[in-house]
C-alpha cells in the first residue's frame, strides 16, 4: 500500500531581496514528498539552504514561488493566523537552542502550545506533567529554563514539541548543544516517536545522526543533489 | 489562546520586567498621583468655598477701601473673613468713615450697616503667646449680621467693654490646652474676658471702641463696612445704589477715581469660582503633561520590550500563537503597566491629598501662618468616582501607549523573529 503524503513541496524557490544588489536565491526548484511515518534527514553544508528548507517545511515561511502542501492544504495562500493554528496542531519543533520561554517554568512551557489551541488548563496540565515525567523531568517541572541543564532543557523542548500530539516532529540540529550521551538520548527518543507513527524530519550537518533516519536528502547550493534510502536502517 | 491566558502571560512579562519597566511605572504613579491630588484639592476647595460663602450669608454686602475692578475677588482667595485685611492691600485706598456708614443707612433694601476695624495684636494666655486677628465690631448690629455659630457662651452685647468672642480654632488649636469660656486673655497688654467661643475661625471679636484702643486706631475710620440687605434678589441693584451713594458722598467725579469696592457674595462666588476653575485647569494641565510623559514612557518601554522579546514572539508563533494572541499579550502588558502605575498613583495621591489637607488645616488654624491658602487646602475630597476614573484612565493610557508596539509585535514574521538574537 502506498503511504499517504504528509508534506509535498513542489518546485519551491526562495529568494531574498538584497536592496540594490541582485536577489539572493536560496532554494532553487525544490521538490520533496514526505510521507506519513517517515524519518527523513535533510543534510547539507553550511549555507546550502537547510535552514530555509526547515522554515518552508515547518510552515514558518512561505516560498517565493512554488507550492507547499501540509496535509493536502496549500500553505502558500494561507493567512498568518491559519498557518499558526496549523503549525501548532500539526508540527512539533525541536530547536538547537531549545528556545524555551525563560520566564515560564518547564511545566508552563510544555502547557503553552496546548493553551494556544484552547485546550482547557486542567487537561493541559495533566498532559504536560505526564510528558515531563516520561522524559525523566518529574522533579524539575517547576524549574525555570535557567535552572536546568542543557540536556534537561532539550527534554523540556521535546515534551513541548509533543504537547499537541503533532503528526510531524521537526528537529533542527537537536543535538547541536548537547553532550554525546544526552544527544544519543534525544536521537533514541526521536526514533521511538517515529516507531510510534510520528513523522520525524531531522535537519543536521552531522552525518553521524543520519543513521537514525530512513531517508536522507542532501542539499547543496539550494538544490537537492542526492536523495537516498538509508539501507543500514532499512 | 484564551484571553485569560493572554493576561496571565502579560502579567508574567510584567513580573519579570527589568528595572526600566518599573521606572516607567513610577512615571505613571506620579502622573496619576498628581491628578488625584489636584482633583481632590480642587473639589475640596470648591466645597469649602461654597460652605464659606454660605456662612458669610448671601444677604451681606461688604464695602472696602481701595478700588478693584474685580470686585469681590481682589487679591484672590483669602477666605471671606479676611476681607477687611485684604482691602488694606488694594491701591488708591482712602479709608471708610462714619460719614459713609451714616450715608449708607438710607440705602434702599439695606437693613443694617456696620463699620468694622481690624488688625493684629499679640494674644497671651497661660504663658503662651500668639499673634491674633482682631476685629472691632458694633456689638448690637454684629449680632444681626453675623452668620458665625457659637460653640459656647454668647455673642457680644451692648454694654460689653473688655469682653471678647474668639474663633474656635484659636481657642482649641493654637492654644494647645484651649482657652475656656470666661477665662481672661491678655491682648496687647489689656485683659479681656472670653464671653463666647465660636465653632471655627481664628478671629477675636471685640467692641469697636475697645478695638480702636487696643489696635491704636484712634480716628473714626473703618477697614470695612458690612451691610445686611432685606431682599437677596435685589443684590445687584443694591450694590449699584451703594456705589452711587458713596460716589456722591465721597465727592468722586470720575469713575476712575473710585476709591472703594463694593462686594456682594454673588459676585465673590462667581469670581472665586472662576479663579478656582482657572487654578484647577492650570494644575490639571501640569498633571496632564506628566501623564503624557508617562504614556510616552510606556510606549518607549513597550517598543524596547517587543524588541527584547522578538525571539520569544517567534517561539510563541512557532508553537501555534496567532497574531491576535500576541497582540492581546502585549496590549495587556502595557495596560497592566498603566494599571499598576494607576494603583500606585491612587495610593500616593490619597496619601498626598491627606498630607496637604493636614498641613492646610494646620496653616488655617494659624499655627503655620498663611490662613487663606491654608483654608483652601484644608479640605480635600476623594470620591469613589475619582478613584475609579483614575484607575480606568491609567489602564486606558497604558493600552493606548501600547497599541503600536503590540501591533508591530503581532505582525512579526515567525521566521524573522526566531532568527533574532
Amino acid at each position: 500500500m502506498k503511504s499517504e503524503s504528509l508534506i509535498r513541496i513542489i518546485d519551491v524557490w526562495k529568494k531574498y531581496d538584497m536592496g540594490g544588489a541582485d536577489p539572493l536565491v536560496v532554494l532553487k526548484g525544490i521538490n520533496l514528498d514526505i510521507k506519513k511515518g517517515e524519518f527523513i534527514a535533510i543534510t547539507g553544508p553550511s549555507g546550502s539552504g537547510k535552514s530555509t528548507m526547515v522554515n518552508i517545511v515547518g510552515a514558518l515561511d512561505k516560498p517565493s514561488w512554488g507550492n507547499v502542501f501540509l496535509k493536502e492544504e496549500n500553505v502558500s495562500g494561507m493567512s498568518e493566523s491559519s498557518l499558526s493554528f496549523l503549525r501548532g496542531k500539526t508540527i512539533g519543533f525541536i530547536f538547537q537552542q531549545f528556545n524555551l520561554l525563560p520566564t515560564l517554568s518547564a511545566l508552563q512551557n510544555v502547557m503553552l502550545p496546548m493553551e494556544m489551541l484552547d485546550v482547557p488548563e486542567k487537561a493541559a496540565r495533566e498532559r504536560a506533567e505526564e510528558l515531563l515525567a516520561s522524559l525523566g523531568l518529574g522533579d524539575r517541572m517547576y524549574h525555570k529554563p535557567n535552572e536546568l541543564s542543557g540536556g534537561q532543557q532539550q527534554r523540556v523542548a521535546i515534551a513541548r514539541a509533543l504537547a499537541n500530539d503533532p503528526e510531524v516532529i521537526l528537529a533542527d540540529e537537536p543535538t547541536g548543544n548537547l553532550d554525546s550521551t544526552t544527544g544519543k538520548f534525544v536521537m533514541d527518543f526521536l526514533g521511538k516517536m517515529n516507531a510510534q507513527g510520528k513523522t520525524v524530519i531531522l535537519i543536521t550537518h552531522d552525518l553521524e545522526l543520519v543513521k537514525y533516519s530512513k531517508r536522507v536528502v542532501h542539499i547543496k547550493d539550494g538544490r537537492i543533489i542526492k536523495e537516498a534510502i538509508n539501507k543500514k536502517i532499512m | 489562546m484564551r484571553v485569560k491566558k493572554s493576561f496571565k502571560l502579560a502579567l508574567n512579562i510584567l513580573m519579570h520586567s527589568k528595572l526600566r519597566s518599573w521606572l516607567t511605572i513610577i512615571g505613571i504613579v506620579i502622573g496619576i498621583a498628581a491628578v488625584v491630588s489636584i482633583v481632590s484639592i480642587s473639589e475640596g476647595a470648591k466645597a469649602s468655598l461654597e460652605e464659606r460663602l454660605g456662612s458669610l450669608g448671601a444677604d451681606v454686602i461688604t464695602v472696602n477701601p481701595g478700588f478693584s475692578r474685580a470686585s469681590g475677588a481682589a487679591g484672590g482667595f483669602h477666605g471671606i473673613r479676611d476681607l477687611g485685611e485684604r482691602s488694606a492691600q488694594t491701591s488708591s485706598k482712602k479709608n471708610l468713615t462714619s460719614k459713609d456708614v451714616i450715608t449708607l443707612r438710607s440705602t434702599p433694601n439695606v437693613k443694617f450697616v456696620m463699620g468694622e476695624i481690624s488688625g493684629r495684636a499679640d494674644l497671651a494666655y497661660s504663658s503662651k503667646k500668639s499673634s491674633a486677628n482682631i476685629k472691632g465690631i458694633d456689638s448690637p448690629i454684629w449680632k444681626e449680621i453675623t452668620t458665625e455659630k457659637l460653640k459656647s457662651g454668647r455673642l457680644l452685647m451692648q454694654g460689653d467693654s473688655y469682653s471678647v468672642v474668639i474663633g474656635g480654632n484659636l481657642a482649641s488649636k493654637v492654644f494647645e490646652k484651649g482657652i475656656p469660656l470666661n477665662s481672661k486673655v491678655d491682648i496687647a497688654g489689656k485683659l479681656f474676658k472670653v464671653v463666647g467661643v465660636l465653632e471655627e475661625g481664628s478671629t477675636v471679636y471685640m467692641p469697636i471702641n475697645i478695638a480702636r484702643e487696643t489696635l491704636g486706631n484712634t480716628g473714626n475710620n473703618f477697614n470695612s463696612i458690612s451691610l445686611k440687605i432685606a431682599d437677596v434678589s435685589l443684590s445687584d441693584e443694591t450694590v449699584a445704589d451703594i456705589t452711587k451713594k458713596l460716589t456722591a458722598s465721597r465727592g468722586i467725579l470720575k469713575e476712575t477715581d473710585q476709591d472703594f469696592t463694593v462686594s456682594s457674595p454673588k459676585a465673590m462666588q462667581e469670581t472665586m469660582q472662576q479663579t478656582l476653575g482657572l487654578m484647577s485647569l492650570f494644575l490639571g494641565a501640569i498633571a496632564a503633561i506628566s501623564l503624557i510623559v508617562g504614556a510616552i514612557g510606556i510606549a518607549n518601554t513597550m517598543f524596547t520590550s517587543v524588541l527584547e522579546k522578538t525571539k520569544e514572539i517567534g517561539i510563541m508563533k512557532a508553537i501555534g500563537g496567532k497574531n491576535r494572541d500576541i497582540l492581546i499579550i502585549f496590549l495587556a502588558n502595557s495596560g497592566l503597566i498603566g494599571l499598576v502605575g494607576g494603583i500606585g498613583g491612587v495610593i500616593l495621591g490619597v496619601f498626598g491629598s491627606g498630607l496637604i489637607s493636614y498641613y492646610g488645616s494646620a496653616m488655617s488654624s494659624g499655627g503655620m501662618g498663611g490662613g487663606g491658602i491654608g483654608r483652601m487646602f484644608s479640605s480635600t475630597a476623594i470620591t469613589p468616582t475619582l478613584l475609579i476614573f483614575a484607575l480606568t484612565f491609567s489602564l486606558i493610557i497604558g493600552m493606548v501607549a501600547g497599541v503600536i508596539p503590540a501591533y508591530r509585535a503581532s505582525k512579526l514574521k515567525p521566521v524573522d523573529a526566531l532568527r533574532y538574537e
